[in-house]
């Protein structure tokens, strides 16, 4: 029942948010429920096994019988981290949000809530229509997050972000259910079970665009490259970075993003070997296109959240590198980077949030010298930096790594343009860095009738859990690779051959049972039948 | 022709007899109070109270797959899940009615007299075998229609809005008769079951049938406002009272389509090439047609109306669907729960639109909504459940209407309509977003009319309700509709 409590218990918070009379106690409630599901959600790894590529904790009921759709969680090391890290982000959104949302508290709240549980959803779901459900509920809340609590064009960049992420999506819906019609072919039984898709031998021919697996496969890997957001697609995210409130950019990039990675590697990539196989040089050249180009329109901002906003471009640029690269070290490290880059632009979104709250300005020319004001904010800002740009022992350095090694393995040409990304991505954020905290103090830092304070202590405790990630994922990356490796190993070895197994440890439990009951017997295949070579 | 009516026939009909007596119960009560008026909630409980004894007995009574009277009426699946749908409708409607400006006050009597036997016509449409019964009903259910839109206290746009209905309807009535004649012509008989057997042999050898079968299916292209034959619907569907237009959008659309679906059912489009391509091209251009207009419409209801037009193609998809399947109760399930989300969703919308109204000559454009999350905060969370419903968002409904009928589609390999229905419900996330943001992210204030304690805000707020919570039971929902229909 864990899977299901952690997906569902912020939807009871949104419920009881919603209801609640008390409009002073409800910043308090709200963390008070943020941080139980965090807790909650620690307690996965009590029954985790690292050792194992198979599904686990997994639970299954029929829903739509008659098209063979069902209530399927289940979890392996590539949606464990994900779902730690919004469960991990989610009181830190909360907490930061203190002061910067002061309108419709409620309504944030419930928001906030509702879209963890479509976030925890989209991991943890097992089947196609039960994911896209998730999938497209996260769209409801975000819109309204960046719609009602945003910037001056919010209506533009949210309504943008509904229409972008919502016409990618229409596609992989009908390639969903075509494929269950092709499980029906094959089986003689309905299903949207992701483990029967896997056992889909879908035919595919090189060369043609016409080829059914390289059809499908872009029908997904559209609605994943645009939430990504991968290079031509991406215009929609700048925007709603800018315009969203603080919590909000936290949400997107934290993890809305990774929900996009997260499909590729879930759904594209095991799905449709051979056609990702055929293309990956498309979507390396995508990803590498996005390192440089980023990097590039970040350097010229004006405005701090879009030169973020930009590197974010960058940085899920590696991402997909890393995975298209498919050998372990691509494939780790792009997983690996989805929780690095959640943590750090999440913070410098945080960040970004708190200076804005004092000076009601992001343009970088206003600032300068803020150093000698705001000390302790300098050194914060400074540490997450230093993690943007993949310094040695910072998180950030880890996954970077990981995704060059794995990409001058794969495709060298790739690997070294790639690389300038790094450099790029240096020099952007330090010459920011440098124009906003040193040099000549600005027109905002020294303005006289409005002293800049610097963090207090309802901030430091939002920031201080942040740092600790930094250097923790950056100094011990084992501590959390080694909980991911089994599952994303068996990816890279078997692509061709992907298959998902239950997990059944010891005796068939109560779960098991269920699982055992309802999943079509064909499932019960052993791992080691696959073996990791 | 013998005929010989029996208990099973009166009971099978006992509907529409429960249906016409309780539409004479309240002008009843008006002449033997020397023409004064009840008071409307009297009326309006008596015509809920005979809908749900209707709903009652079509539940109890139809359903079997027997015929009545000599094969002139069918009481199978579809009469049973369509008719419910239709009277649950048409009761909503009746509700929003008793409270909106123009249609309240004085000749409510008559005006619920009016749409009840509209409805004893749409029982007689979804229900009809016999191409003639279904021109009854039509005819039946239509002219009381014109009847009522004129009968608004609206000054000048109902008035237009009947004749234009009324003149219109009329051709489409007349076009479907002329396809009658043809096929009368061809088999010497009008029952759809008895020609059902061979119909696609037919269509294929006698050039005659082929013509009339296209005249019958055109005369209802209009009924339901098939692109290029919606240019009535707009206009009309924003120049009556706005209960009205609820009523046409849904009730009327449902039976339509269910006389619609027992002559595609005849499998006449498995025969002939032509006219299968032919539907399947007005799918299309109605889903875009639609869709695209309206994104250009800033009165609301002139909004809906096209999209509940672009709805019609949606559904349009699933008829045929349903006409080429072997499976066609696979095809018509999807119909009927489509048609059901879609009268959820589409009467909230419409008696949200009817709340804001605060008098007769009122029109509400989409920029009046600015303000209304603030003022009437749970007013606009409906609203905005039913439009993410319209456009398909889950987890509402509208998500699941719109799988199970493109599942059907996709699975009889009509995979390109599936694919246009997916872009077109991208169109149309523009338009419906629109009042989303007007009423949440747009200061302002609302001109909601005051009412105290509203009829009209119970039903919106359970059919949001049941527009959430439909669809986590769905499965179980659509398994009893297509067994319902084997």
């Amino acid at each position: 029942m864990i899977l299901s409590t952690i997906v569902f218990l912020p939807l009871l918070f949104a419920l009881i948010v919603a209801v609640w009379p008390n409009a002073k106690t409800l910043r308090p409630l709200a963390m008070g429920f943020a941080v139980i599901e965090f807790i909650v959600s620690l307690a996965l790894f009590q029954q985790f096994d690292p050792n194992t590529a198979n599904l686990q904790m997994v639970e299954r009921y029929m829903w739509i019988e008659r098209f063979g759709i069902s209530y399927f969680f289940g979890i392996d090391g590539i949606s464990l981290w994900l779902v730690l890290l919004t469960t991990f982000l989610t009181p830190i959104i909360v907490l930061a949000s203190w002061t910067s949302v002061t309108e419709r508290i409620k309504g944030f709240h419930v928001c906030l809530f509702i879209l963890q549980t479509a976030m925890l959803g989209t991991f943890l779901a097992m089947d196609a229509i039960f994911f896209y459900i998730f999938w497209e509920l996260a769209l409801i809340p975000m819109y309204f997050m960046i719609g009602i609590w945003g910037g001056s064009r919010r209506i533009y960049a949210t309504v943008k972000l509904f229409i972008y992420t919502f016409a990618g999506s229409v596609m992989m819906l009908v390639a969903m259910i075509y494929m269950m019609y092709l499980t029906q072919e094959t089986t003689g039984q309905m299903s949207a079970s992701l483990l029967d898709f896997y056992k889909l031998k879908i035919p595919f021919v090189g060369g043609t665009f016409f080829s059914l697996q390289t059809l499908l496969f872009f029908a997904f890997a559209l609605a994943f490259a645009i939430k990504v957001p991968a290079f031509p697609v991406h215009t929609w995210l700048p925007d709603a970075h800018v315009e969203a409130p603080t919590p909000g950019s936290v949400i997107l990039a934290g993890v809305m993003l990774k929900m996009g990675t997260y499909g590729f590697m879930r759904w594209v990539i095991p799905l449709f070997p051979e056609a990702s196989e055929y293309w990956s040089w498309l979507f390396m050249l995508i990803g590498t296109v996005g390192i440089i180009y980023g990097a590039l329109v970040a350097m010229v901002q004006p405005d701090v959240k879009k030169l973020v906003a930009y590197s974010s471009v960058s940085h899920m640029g590696y991402i997909l590198l890393g995975l298209f690269a498919f050998n372990s070290y691509g494939m780790n490290g792009g997983l690996y980077q989805m929780l690095n880059h959640g943590i750090s632009t999440g913070a410098l979104f945080i960040l970004i949030g708190m200076i804005y709250e004092r000076t009601h300005s992001r343009e970088i020319t206003k600032y300068g010298g803020l150093a000698g004001v705001l000390p302790l904010f300098t050194i914060f800002f400074f540490i997450i930096t230093l993690s943007s740009i993949a310094v040695p022992m910072t998180n950030g350095f880890v996954g970077e790594f990981f995704i060059l090694m794995g990409t001058f393995q794969a495709q060298p040409v790739f690997a070294y343009f790639a690389v300038t990304g790094v450099v790029l991505g240096a020099v952007y954020m330090l010459w920011m860095f440098k124009r906003v905290f040193f040099g000549e103090q600005g027109e905002l830092v020294k303005d006289e009738h409005h002293p800049l304070h610097d963090l207090n202590a309802r901030e430091i405790a939002v920031l201080v859990p942040l740092v600790i990630m930094v250097f923790w994922m950056g100094l011990f990356p084992n501590n959390f690779l080694n909980y991911s490796k089994a599952s994303v190993d068996h990816l890279v070895h078997n692509k061709n051959s992907y298959n998902l197994t239950i997990n059944q440890p010891g005796a068939p439990a109560t779960t098991a049972a269920t699982a055992t009951t309802t999943a079509p017997a064909t499932e019960q295949t052993t791992a080691a039948a696959q073996g990791d070579k | 022709m013998n005929m010989n009516i029996g208990l099973s026939d009166i009971l099978l009909v006992s509907p529409m007899i429960a249906l016409f007596l309780a539409s004479l119960v309240p002008i009843t009560a008006k002449v033997l109070r020397g023409n004064r008026e009840q008071n409307p909630i009297i009326t309006l409980c008596q015509a809920l109270g005979g809908i749900v004894v209707a709903v009652g007995l079509l539940v109890v009574f139809g359903g079997a797959g027997k015929t009545a009277f000599n094969n002139g009426l069918i009481f199978d699946g579809v009469t049973q899940w369509m008719g419910v749908i239709a009277l649950l409708s048409a009761g909503a409607a009746m509700i929003m009615m008793y409270e909106n400006p123009a249609t309240t006050g004085r000749q409510f009597s008559e005006l619920i007299f009016l749409a009840m036997s509209s409805a004893v016509g749409m029982l007689i449409l979804v229900s009809a075998v016999d191409l003639l019964m279904v021109f009854i009903g039509l005819e039946m259910m239509s002219l009381a229609l014109y009847l009522m839109i004129a009968m608004s206290h609206e000054e000048k746009l109902s008035k237009e809005a009947a004749l234009k209905y009324f003149i219109l309807g009329s051709f489409a009535s007349a076009l479907f008769l002329y396809g009658v004649a043809f096929i009368f012509g061809t088999t010497g008989n009008t029952n759809i079951l008895s020609f059902m057997e061979n119909a696609a042999d037919l269509i294929q050898t006698s050039r005659l049938f082929l013509f009339g079968m296209v005249f019958v299916v055109l005369g209802f292209c209009f009924k339901v406002s098939i692109a290029p034959f919606h240019a009535w619907t707009p206009d009309v569907y924003q120049g009556a009272p706005t209960p009205h237009t609820a009523f046409m959008a849904t009730a009327v659309k449902t039976v339509s389509f269910a006389a619609f679906l027992r002559v595609i059912a005849t499998r006449s489009l498995v025969g002939s090439e032509h006219l299968f391509d032919m539907l399947q091209w007005l799918a299309v251009i109605t889903m875009i047609v639609g869709n695209t207009a309206a994104i250009l419409q800033n009165n609301l209801k002139r909004m809906l109306a096209y999209s509940s037009i672009a709805h019609s193609g949606y559904i349009l998809v699933g008829v045929i669907t349903a006409g080429v399947s072997d499976d066609a109760a696979f095809g018509a399930s999807g119909v009927i729960f489509y048609l059901l989300s879609y009268g959820l969703m589409t009467l909230g919308a419409f008696a949200i639109a009817s709340m804001l109204e605060k008098s007769e000559n009122h029109i509400v454009d989409v920029d009046d909504l600015a303000g209304l999350a603030k003022q009437r905060p749970m007013i606009a969370l409906c609203l905005t459940v039913f439009l993410l419903s319209l456009t398909g968002i889950p987890p509402t409904l509208g998500f699941f209407g719109k799988f199970y009928l493109f599942n059907a589609a996709i699975g009889e390999g009509l995979m390109w309509l599936a694919i246009w229905g997916m872009i077109s419900s991208v169109i149309s996330v523009y338009y419906y977003l629109r009042p989303i943001v007007v009423m949440y992210m747009k200061e302002g204030q609302a001109d909601v009319a005051e009412h105290s304690l509203n009829a009209t805000t119970v039903t919106v707020v359970v059919m949001a309700i049941a527009i959430l919570f439909l669809g986590f039971v769905s499965g179980p929902l659509f398994t009893a509709v297509e067994k319902s229909l084997l």
